[in-house]
């Protein structure tokens, strides 16, 4: 039987590697897709969030009557409505949830911990009223001094956010609290041994600033609630079933009374892998009897949701004469925001990982502090740590006199170089990157006065992880792709090309939908990397199904045993003595007989694989320094990922340019920017500077493609690796410009100005 | 001849908080489920931590944990905090 199915990677591709139409790009492109916020229901309520000015303040009490008793006001919330959840953590230890912290994150109880903390929340008959109602609410608060950036937060005189958060993984523990709520190391090798064998070391500071996913729609959902219990969310995520679980526990509910319906989503970069709204609108929903809907304004997505971290941190790094790395050593600092769970953890692993280095050490701390909780963004820690250590390694690359690109050639990772954090890397694909960049034309091009070229490289693990599928034949032969996994990249167009693929049909044949939590499997988020792979797979494997059972019907039609058939482009084919006997039968043809032969025909399939490889990249640039203003522009954008195999060049293209350009706003302008008073002065998209087509070059994306063994037709992660290396590649432009070591994240014109003053008066 | 155990490595803390400090285990075993087994046999409660806490590199192939996942005579296995993403 299994002679049926094609031998994906063996047979030429017809749809793989081709460019189609997205499937959701006409209601896209005419404004009918239905985003979080645009799903309305008869009878619908409008929930407003009511939140905290203060950056740190107890909260003596709030006193909603006022609010409650306004007319057009149905209900009113705080922290007393939902259950207390047990100081625990739970889950992978990296991203250990702690429900305890999360339902104060939702809900602040004791203290608000950040300006824009949530505090009550009421459910009226429009948004004038909602408005209203909130400004009714009295809470008396005690301000409290507050500390914003991670190092001030691990003064041991710092202003405690939890006065009983004693650090994990110190051994033994601190007597005394303090904000480090965790310390992480990995090693390898002798640390000592390796620097005394080193011709050069460098070791230098850095910092890098707080930033937002900035992702263009608002969180929004819209929550509904029946009187026997059951409840049903429309929401916009990176994964319903996420949202189901996290709303679920937070309001003491079952999982098979949620049905949670994906929206459209506008960008979630990792941002939206959490939730804030769905379990208020779910409460205000149970609690009046009434759809609620909440959206938030981009001010709240701003003070209220998650940045990634901002992060102080020292790298060092020795090398021999002839380039070799023989030791490094870094401690990343990185601030969590109001409750413990920063991405420090990813940027210890991923810090040193393109290399082969024989003695290396990591550090990390994870720090509370009076931000907003972090949340993923795109490789969540890799970019930070690869700031500091790609600086590093430009650095040491000009000692020694050797191209920065042949210093990460010889010093490259390969199969079996042994990891930071243990094992032996078991896929390759980042000397590629690098010959694909050492090849570029670009690369040896003259540059003009105060202009500079920089190069820098990343590690991501990617990720595998549970994912299903649903595979149906239609009465007429066209074919539904139903998966769990929120379209963010053009998931929709990948799965449909994969399913055509292995069913020898056209692409226009097959219609690629996401599914509810009720309607298809268990499906982790879309985030780590992990949809064209892990979901991929979970198709290919239904369809394989599919083309078992179509085999299985054509045999019951031609009354031949069922190893007298065989399945190529898209049609039953008499097999061995049969060949010859029948004419082909197509996927419409047996679709008309299912009922005379069984039924429906469908299959779904729910995987969790593993042997994940990794994404590599490495990038170059070249930028112009205006020595008078400072402004950094950049001229041109080279960026070189392995990507396996692009299943739809274009939308790999697309994640590549996305992630540089994310990266290019990371490096030169977006920062998060406290007043005295703890406030956020720019929470806004005018004064919080977002990279806009017009600042920007074309991004030449070069797709390397090294296959992965681990997937059907080869495909690789590739949504967040390419945002590891902008920052350090700017960085090192920006010093062959100006001469100019920028160590601190955004490089605005003021600090680039000053960086040139400063190096003018010495 | 007696086939080569599994060499079993715990990184990123897990030793220090479960093992008091043993690092590294010899575990003969036809796949993950008997490699838990084992540890939990040697560190009773461990094998719940090794499933819900780690992510597995099996001869540098990183997996999410799964009791089918098979091991061959000297592997080398490192239990690793979980990874996830953005």
């Amino acid at each position: 039987m299994d002679d049926l199915i094609p031998k994906d990677a063996a047979k030429p591709l017809k749809w793989v590697g081709t460019r189609p139409i997205r499937p959701d790009g006409v209601p896209k492109v005419t404004g009918k897709a239905q985003y979080g916020a645009d799903f309305n229901m008869p009878g619908m309520l409008v929930g407003a969030i009511l939140r905290s000015p203060h950056a740190h303040a107890k909260i003596r009490s709030i006193d909603t009557s006022k609010a409650a008793a306004l007319p057009g006001v149905k209900a009113v919330v705080t922290s007393a409505d939902f259950p207390e959840q047990k100081f625990e953590y739970v889950g992978p230890e990296r991203v250990a949830v702690n429900f305890w912290h999360v339902t104060r994150n939702i809900m602040a109880r004791e203290k608000v911990l950040y300006e824009g903390h949530a505090l009550a929340a009421v459910a009226a008959i429009n948004k004038t009223v909602a408005e209203e109602a909130l400004a009714l609410i009295a809470v008396d608060y005690e301000v409290l001094p507050h500390a914003i950036d991670v190092e001030d937060a691990m003064r041991p005189d710092a202003p405690l956010l939890f006065p009983d958060l004693i650090t994990r993984g110190i051994d033994p523990p601190p007597s005394k609290p303090s904000n480090i709520s965790k310390r992480i190391e990995f090693k390898i090798g002798d640390l000592e041994a390796g620097f005394a064998a080193a011709d050069e070391i460098v070791e230098m500071e850095f910092k890098t600033a707080a930033v937002h996913q900035a992702y263009i729609e608002p969180h929004g959902c819209v929550a509904r609630f029946d009187a026997d219990g059951q409840g049903e969310l429309w929401s916009s995520s990176q994964g319903h079933f996420v949202v189901r679980a996290l709303t679920a526990q937070l309001l003491g509910m079952r999982l098979g009374d949620l049905r949670v319906y994906p929206a459209e989503i506008g960008g979630g970069f990792g941002g939206k892998t959490v939730v804030y709204l769905e379990p208020v609108a779910t409460l205000l929903a149970r609690k009046t009897g009434h759809p609620v809907k909440i959206v938030m304004s981009r001010e709240d997505v701003f003070k209220a949701t998650g940045p990634t971290s901002g992060s102080a941190m020292t790298v060092k790094i020795g090398i021999k004469r002839d380039g070799k790395i023989v030791a490094a050593d870094g401690v990343f600092k990185f601030q969590a925001g109001a409750f413990p769970g920063s991405p420090v953890m990813n940027a210890t692993m991923c810090a040193f990982a393109p290399y082969d280095i024989p003695n290396a050490r990591s550090v990390g701390y994870d720090v509370v502090c009076n931000r907003p909780k972090s949340a993923a963004y795109r490789a969540p820690g890799s970019p930070i740590s690869a700031f500091g250590v790609e600086s590093v390694l430009d650095v040491l690359a000009k000692k020694i006199g050797m191209d920065p690109l042949e210093l990460r050639l010889k010093n490259a990772a390969k199969v079996g170089t042994q990891m930071v954090y243990g094992p032996k890397l078991s896929h390759g694909g980042y000397v590629e990157t690098v010959q694909a960049l050492l090849r570029h034309p670009a690369y040896k091009t003259p540059l003009k006065k105060n202009q500079g070229r920089g190069v820098a490289s990343g590690y991501w693990f990617n990720g595998g992880g549970e994912s299903s599928a649903t595979v149906h034949v239609n009465e007429d032969g066209t074919v539904v792709v139903a998966t769990g996994s929120p379209d963010i990249g053009g998931a929709r167009a990948s799965q449909a090309l994969m399913a055509a693929e292995t069913l020898g049909i056209d692409y226009a044949q097959v219609r690629p939908i996401v599914a509810d939590t009720a309607s298809v499997g268990y499906t982790h988020v879309t985030g780590g990397s992990r949809v064209t792979f892990a979901t991929g797979i979970a198709v290919v494997d239904a369809t394989k199904k599919v083309i078992k059972e179509l085999c299985r019907r054509a045999a019951m039609i031609w009354d031949v045993d069922v190893e007298g058939v065989t399945w190529e482009d898209g049609h039953a084919k008499p097999a061995s003595s049969n060949v010859g006997d029948f004419k082909p039968l197509s996927l419409k043809e047996i679709a008309a007989k299912r009922a005379l032969t069984g039924g429906p025909i469908g299959a779904s399939a729910a995987v969790n694989p593993g042997a994940v490889a990794p994404g590599f990249a490495t990038q170059f640039c070249d930028v112009e320094v205006d020595p008078e203003t400072g402004k950094v522009t950049v001229l041109r954008f080279v960026a070189a990922q392995d990507v396996g195999r692009a299943i739809h060049p274009s939308y790999v293209e697309g994640q590549i340019q996305g992630g540089v350009v994310q990266g290019i706003g990371w490096a030169l302008n977006e920062e998060y920017i406290y007043n005295a008073k703890g406030r956020l002065d720019n929470a806004g998209f005018l004064d919080y500077r977002v990279p806009v087509a017009s600042d920007l070059p074309m991004i030449e994306a070069i797709l390397v493609e090294v296959p992965n063994p681990s997937h059907p037709y080869g495909a690789k992660g590739v949504g967040e690796v390419n945002i590891v290396p902008p920052m350090a590649a700017i960085a090192n432009a920006i010093e062959n410009a100006v001469g100019r070591r920028m160590t601190e994240l955004p490089m605005s014109p003021p600090r680039v100005l000053a960086a040139i003053d400063d190096g003018d008066k010495s | 001849m007696a086939e080569a155990p599994a060499r079993v490595v715990l990184t990123g803390g897990l030793s220090r908080r479960y093992t008091g400090g043993v690092q590294e285990f010899a575990i003969e075993a036809k796949n993950l489920r008997g490699v838990i087994k084992a540890m939990d046999r040697l560190y009773p409660g461990l094998g719940e931590h090794l499933e819900e806490e780690t992510t597995v590199a099996i001869d540098g192939e990183i997996h999410e944990v799964g009791y089918y996942q098979p091991v061959r005579p000297g592997s080398e296995i490192y239990f690793i905090p979980k990874l996830e993403g953005g």
